[in-house]
């Protein structure tokens, strides 16, 4: 099973686990009006939860910096070795760093505590915390890791603020999740920090409760790369998939992304009323803390689970009246409850939602095995290679499809459905949209298109930030297209990689999963519009 | 207003903003909806299309259902452009 053995966050509001769960008892917030983030000016004031001071350690960026700061209390708590070769580093953040590859942070990062494995960066937009539990499960349940030191990080930029302002997405006053008078979410950042550790027994994990990560999946909603689903598609897809892994009666509580904009609150809503949760507690943190992106599905488990080995269900802070179609269980006060068990859920850009169950069983049928596939075997299916030599336009035209969306992509979402179109121009029939999962990776992310949105906002005096180029600056939004265009339900993952071949043990492990049965994998890179290359595989799992 | 804007320049800025690869002002109907039908544009198009309206003629909007029907077609943009414009 695997278990937390050790946590540690880093917020505006203050160091450490306890304090920080201490100062959202006591309903304290630090979301305020800015006009600068880290010293750049916005132009248009916006209200965020922001560090004072971001840490900076020579050698290193600010994000480096508190990647390395959350780390270092959570690792000591542990006692773990965790420059041990069986120990990964997994590091979920959005756009912690913009110009230098997460990769290459995640590196430096391990070095810095003697690791010599080759980190993980999960990079699934907003689900990035979740995902990176869900990861790290997989790798301690089916690889040679035992130990995996989880970081979520991210810092703001007036590159981030922009591109939300863009899409008119934060709201002027502290955000109101789930309320009827909701207009938007407010910007965070912040750090957190889990040390999870395959155990063969329950009692051997050091922490005096220890709570066992059961489980989780990934879906997309194979709608829209930046609209939550009108119907929910995903989100009550990855409740359902949570609900198997508990006894319903432990259920505490779902801590919900309640980012408080009008339509995420509304889909999660509605995917809870769907997946019939609706009398289970609600709660939500984005109230108080903004939405601190890859931190985000981190730092709110790690909280869930404080407060509920207080007995406590955390407050829901902005909530005032019920705002949603389908009414849920939602209080702004803090409830108690005998309770523990609880499902964490995100979702976010791309189409991608994602949820992991957790629970504090000392023994249970549910939390003394995984529930992954014991043994399984990939056959490839079919595979393609492009490189730059081939004009993507060119390769697009000449496959006599007709989608005009095509156009409207970057660079790195028009290679990926090219290189689709051809890897499953043979194997179209044999998708099943529900079980097929897309793992992608590259080393530069969305490098590309990062230098094209940065151009619309550089000059102070033509400051126009372009809402079309801002969602596509998350590499994983070329899965959320390929999930559109192939009408694919099952999960779509993106990982940030020193190279190709590190991709092998997550497909590997992924692949156990039982809710997927075949897989597009691989690898996409894109540097410039003329720097390019796919290498992707259709497989299927056949089960020893 | 003493210059009334230029349909045809407004159809290319969209073009050009939204990338509609191929596309030519006459392909645009200057009293279809742009959105849904028509052009079929989403909700993106139409936060880019804000920002064409900002960029170009220094047109803000307060609130989300105002810019809604100004966006409903090239007429209505043409109209509010024409009272609206700030450069």
């Amino acid at each position: 099973m695997i278990q937390l053995i050790a946590d540690h966050i880093i917020t505006p509001l203050g160091e450490g686990t306890e304090n920080n769960l201490n100062a959202v008892l006591r309903g304290e917030s630090c979301l305020r009006l800015h006009n600068e983030v880290h010293g750049e000016p916005v132009p248009e004031p916006f209200v965020g939860s922001l560090f004072e001071h971001l840490p900076q350690r020579q050698g290193f960026t600010p994000f480096e910096s508190l990647c390395i700061a959350v780390a270092e209390p959570a690792i000591k708590q542990a006692g773990v070795d965790v420059s041990a070769a069986d120990c990964i580093f997994i590091i979920s953040t959005t756009k912690g760093n913009i110009w230098t590859s997460p990769a290459d942070s995640a590196r430096k990062i391990a070095t810095f505590f003697g690791n010599n494995s080759t980190p993980v960066v999960v990079s699934t937009a907003c689900t990035s915390g979740v995902t990176a539990q869900l990861t790290a499960y997989r790798l301690l349940s089916r690889s040679k890791y035992k130990t995996a030191v989880i970081i979520g990080c991210d810092v703001q930029t007036l590159f981030v603020v922009s591109g939300f302002q863009s899409f008119k997405a934060l709201s002027p006053n502290p955000c109101k999740p789930f309320d009827a008078e909701r207009d938007g979410l407010n910007a965070g950042e912040a750090a957190a920090a889990m040390i999870l550790q395959q155990t063969d027994s329950p009692f051997s994990a050091s922490a005096e409760h220890p709570w066992t990560l059961l489980g989780g999946s990934v879906h997309n909603d194979a709608n829209h790369i930046s609209g939550p689903s009108r119907t929910a598609e995903g989100s009550m897809r990855c409740l359902n998939d949570a609900c198997e892994l508990l006894l319903p009666d432990n259920l505490a509580c779902i801590s919900v992304h309640g980012t408080g904009t009008m339509y995420n609150d509304e889909m999660e809503a509605l995917a809870i009323h769907r997946a019939g949760l609706e009398d289970v507690p609600v709660s939500g943190l984005k109230g108080i803390y903004g939405h601190a992106m890859g931190a985000a599905g981190l730092m709110e488990t790690i909280l869930t689970i404080h407060a509920l080995n207080r007995g406590i269900i955390l407050p829901t802070i902005g909530f005032s009246k019920q705002g949603t179609t389908y009414a849920v269980n939602l209080s702004a006060k803090p409830r108690t409850t005998e309770k523990h068990a609880f499902i964490k859920l995100l979702s976010g850009f791309g189409g991608v939602n994602a949820a992991v169950a957790w629970s504090r069983e000392t023994v249970s049928e549910q939390s003394a095995t995984t529930t992954l596939d014991n043994s399984c075997s990939i056959r490839i299916v079919n595979e393609i290679h492009i490189s730059q030599q081939n004009d993507i336009n060119n390769l697009y035209r000449s496959l006599g499809v007709n989608y005009p969306k095509f156009f409207k992509m970057d660079s790195l979402c028009r290679l990926g459905f090219v290189a689709t179109e051809l890897l499953l121009k043979e194997c179209g029939d044999e998708i099943d949209v529900e079980n097929t999962a897309l793992i992608l990776a590259n080393h530069s992310a969305s490098i590309q298109n990062d230098t094209a949105y940065q151009a619309t906002i550089a000059d102070p005096h033509s400051f126009f930030p372009s809402p079309a180029l801002f969602v596509y600056t998350l590499p994983n939004i070329v899965a959320g297209e390929l999930a559109i265009r192939h009408h694919l339900f099952g999960e779509t993952s993106f990982y940030i990689l020193e190279k190709e071949t590190d991709l092998q043990p997550i497909i590997d492990a992924t692949i156990c999963s039982p809710d997927i049965n075949s897989a597009i994998v691989g690898w996409l890179e894109c540097t410039d519009k003329t720097h390019y290359e796919a290498h992707l595989k259709f497989v299927s799992k056949t089960n020893d | 207003m003493n210059h009334m804007i230029n349909k045809e320049e407004l159809k290319n800025q969209i073009i050009l903003a939204l990338n509609l690869e191929g596309m030519q002002p006459a392909d645009i109907d200057d009293a279809a909806p742009l959105f849904g039908e028509g052009l079929g544009l989403d909700s993106i198009d139409a936060l880019e299309l804000l920002m064409v309206m900002d960029k170009n003629y220094g047109i803000k909007f307060a609130n989300k259902e105002e810019s809604k029907a100004v966006l409903a077609s090239i007429d209505t943009m043409a109209e509010y452009i024409d009272n609206h414009r700030t450069k």
